[in-house]
């Protein structure tokens, strides 16, 4: 039988300090052994019978209930005041096996992986390696959990793959603490797995586009994400170039995306005619404080087939700052704020990659490892990457004349995503983000909350149609602001969708006050639409 | 006497200045894996978020024996008994303790992290 902690704490951090927040009790559940319960479909069961058991616990005592994983948002999303559940140690995984593939399906059954919850990208990407297949794409790093990251939208720069909930194919969600509260959701125009299978790990099957866009990005709002069914590929290299380059040419490649016809090529990735090859991922560094620079540093990577023979990507020695040198540079930032630019400048080699530098690895070795380096903050906003060029200039404006903010920027550029709530929701979105040390706010500078504030006033007033991250830094309690990044119709979509899976009780008891400051929780009467949409 | 007095102060300053320089860490860390999580911990290091096991002890060995193992054991510290990353550190002290005692006790400073169970 699985179990589970209890720890009766008063209060929760993210990973990057963004917190404390208040809390009561903090589950931790792990796995029966294998060797106790060797079938993993029993032992997967297992552990959602424990879930409901914790979630009926909660429910008598009129409380709150929320899972987390790894804790890398860095806002209050993952946060619940009463209780919380840790399930990084829940990382099961089952490959899908062709008896398993739904009729009318196009996926392949050997690219399909059913990974529990608490399953870190890390270990997703170990176990698609031992099976000679790969994510489609992840995040800068490695540590999120793979319903962590399809909650909040996690990202990287892949222009024509999308974010890591795009990949998705199928959620087994649990609804609440009865028996029939454990459900299978996937599209109904892309079915992954059969009926039968289906209900090997649930009690209902339900095939539905709406309700399963809806519930890919859920804001962890939906219930508790128990498994996703990820369709993986065959794994392949990436080939990562570093490049110091003109700023008008790299804001023309962001707003175009027209590698073909740019005056910017890397001789070794032009086609047969010599033009350049649209790559896997751009990334453009941008230092607000440094306007006398016409250049900015890009990193490009180009996909290539998988090869054992390449060179190690990873270096021997990683070296990281003193903890107190960081700490300092925050002092410094928040009472002599104009010390800022020349703090960037000193910490660029740490902060940027180095130039000319050529790497070839595979994707969970080039998007390693990150580790904790103190207190941190990111504010990243979506924009249609039309707009990228014109929205750098006006946040770096921002940034100097208001500022100045102890951060760079990031521009990276996702595929739209299908999920009703994605923040990819252009056609290609642009996600342009400024991190950095986490400060406070002194009499000598504003504090985050102001800044991201004025982020969101500067693109209203420059009618520049934008999201943001669901895991960053931002004035969340801003008036209207969900709807005005989504529409009235996503976001009412979005919220029937929630009604049509929770019960009342269960709205209430998977909501937090994240989801109430950013209005998107609202009392709708639990309706029996899921019903009628069983299989 | 004041000249006794700045003696007494420099020497005090070259002690701490001789302990704080012949005192160095040495990480280790696999590429692979993931380190064991500790969900309740709040600390504020390189280990944030990690099961970290800390060993500062003093280890007396035989005459007749030239060196030792420690030996990794598995328990709720270290669910797998498997290493992640190992932290040793070298401090004045210890090797002073060593070299007065001709190796026989040994200064072990140790922080260790275990790699996370899989399932």
């Amino acid at each position: 039988m699985a179990t589970t902690k209890t720890h009766a704490l008063h209060t929760w951090d993210t990973l990057h300090n963004n917190g404390p927040f208040p809390l009561k009790k903090l589950y931790i559940t792990e796995l029966e052994g294998d060797g106790i319960i060797p079938n993993r479909i029993d032992r997967y069961n297992d552990a959602a019978q424990e879930i409901q058991r914790l979630i009926k616990e909660t429910h008598e005592a009129n409380q709150g209930f929320r899972a987390y994983g790894s804790a890398w948002s860095m806002n209050n999303i993952a946060h619940q005041k009463d209780r919380m559940h840790y399930n990084g140690f829940m990382n099961m995984h089952i490959p899908i096996q062709n008896e398993h593939l739904h009729a009318n399906s196009n996926y392949l059954s050997s690219n399909l992986f059913l990974f529990e919850c608490g399953t870190t990208i890390k270990r997703v990407s170990e176990v698609l390696s031992a099976h000679g297949k790969s994510l489609k794409t992840s995040g800068a790093s490695n540590g999120q959990t793979i319903a962590g990251c399809i909650s909040t939208g996690v990202h990287g720069s892949a222009i024509n793959v999308g974010a890591i909930q795009d990949y998705v194919v199928g959620l087994n969600i649990i609804t609440g603490p009865l028996q029939d509260d454990i459900i299978y959701l996937e599209r109904e125009s892309a079915p992954a797995l059969t009926t039968a299978f289906a209900n090997k790990i649930s009690k209902r099957v339900i095939r539905d586009d709406k309700l399963f866009n809806a519930a890919l990005v859920s804001l962890g709002s939906f219930g508790f994400i128990h498994g996703v069914v990820i369709e993986a590929e065959p794994r392949f290299l990436l080939k990562r170039y570093v490049k110091k380059i003109n700023k008008e040419t790299a804001m023309q490649l962001a707003d175009t995306l027209d590698f073909k016809n740019s005056n910017f090529k890397i001789p070794e990735e032009t086609d047969t005619e010599g033009k350049g090859l649209t790559p896997y991922h751009y990334k453009i560094f941008i230092n607000p404080y440094n306007t006398e620079d016409t250049d900015c540093v890009v990193e490009l990577m180009y996909k290539k087939p998988y090869s054992p023979n390449y060179d190690d990507p990873f270096p021997i020695i990683k070296q990281s700052l003193y903890r107190d040198l960081i700490h300092l540079f925050t002092k410094m930032a928040e009472h002599l704020p104009n010390s800022i630019p020349w703090l960037v400048k000193k910490l660029r080699k740490t902060i940027l990659p180095k130039v000319d530098e050529v790497l070839t690895g595979t994707l969970p070795e080039i998007f390693w490892d990150a580790p904790y380096q103190g207190p941190a903050f990111a504010c990243s906003v979506g924009i249609n990457h039309t707009d990228s060029g014109k929205t750098i200039d006006l946040l770096s404006e921002l940034t100097r004349n208001e500022g100045p903010i102890p951060g760079i920027f990031g521009m990276r550029f996702v595929k739209q995503s299908n999920a009703t709530l994605a923040f990819s929701k252009f056609p290609v979105t642009c996600m342009l983000e400024i991190d950095g040390v986490l400060w406070k706010k002194t009499r000598k500078i504003m504090s985050l909350e102001e800044y991201s504030r004025r982020i969101i006033e500067v693109l209203k007033q420059n009618d520049i149609p934008f999201t943001i991250h669901w895991g960053k830094n931002s004035d969340w309690a801003y008036p209207n602001l969900v709807t005005h990044m989504y529409g009235e119709k996503k976001v009412n979509d979005w919220k029937q969708a929630r009604s049509t899976i929770l019960s009342d009780d269960m709205a209430e008891l998977f909501a937090n006050k994240f989801i109430k400051t950013v209005g998107l929780y609202k009392k709708e009467p639990h309706t029996n639409e899921a019903n009628d949409l069983l299989v | 006497m004041m000249n006794q007095i700045g003696k007494k102060i420099v020497s005090m300053v070259l002690l701490i200045l001789m302990t704080s320089c012949a005192s160095y860490s040495i990480r280790l860390r696999s590429i692979n894996g993931a380190p064991q999580p500790d969900p309740v911990s709040n600390r504020g290091d390189y280990y944030r978020g990690m099961q970290v096991v800390e060993v500062d002890t003093v280890i007396k060995i035989d005459a007749m024996s030239k060196d030792f193992t420690y030996l990794i054991k598995t328990n709720d510290q270290c669910k797998t008994g498997k290493l992640h990353s190992v932290e040793f550190k070298n401090t004045f002290g210890g090797s002073m303790l060593s070299t007065i005692t001709f190796g026989k006790k040994r200064k072990m400073k140790v922080k260790y992290v275990c790699m996370k169970p899989t399932n």
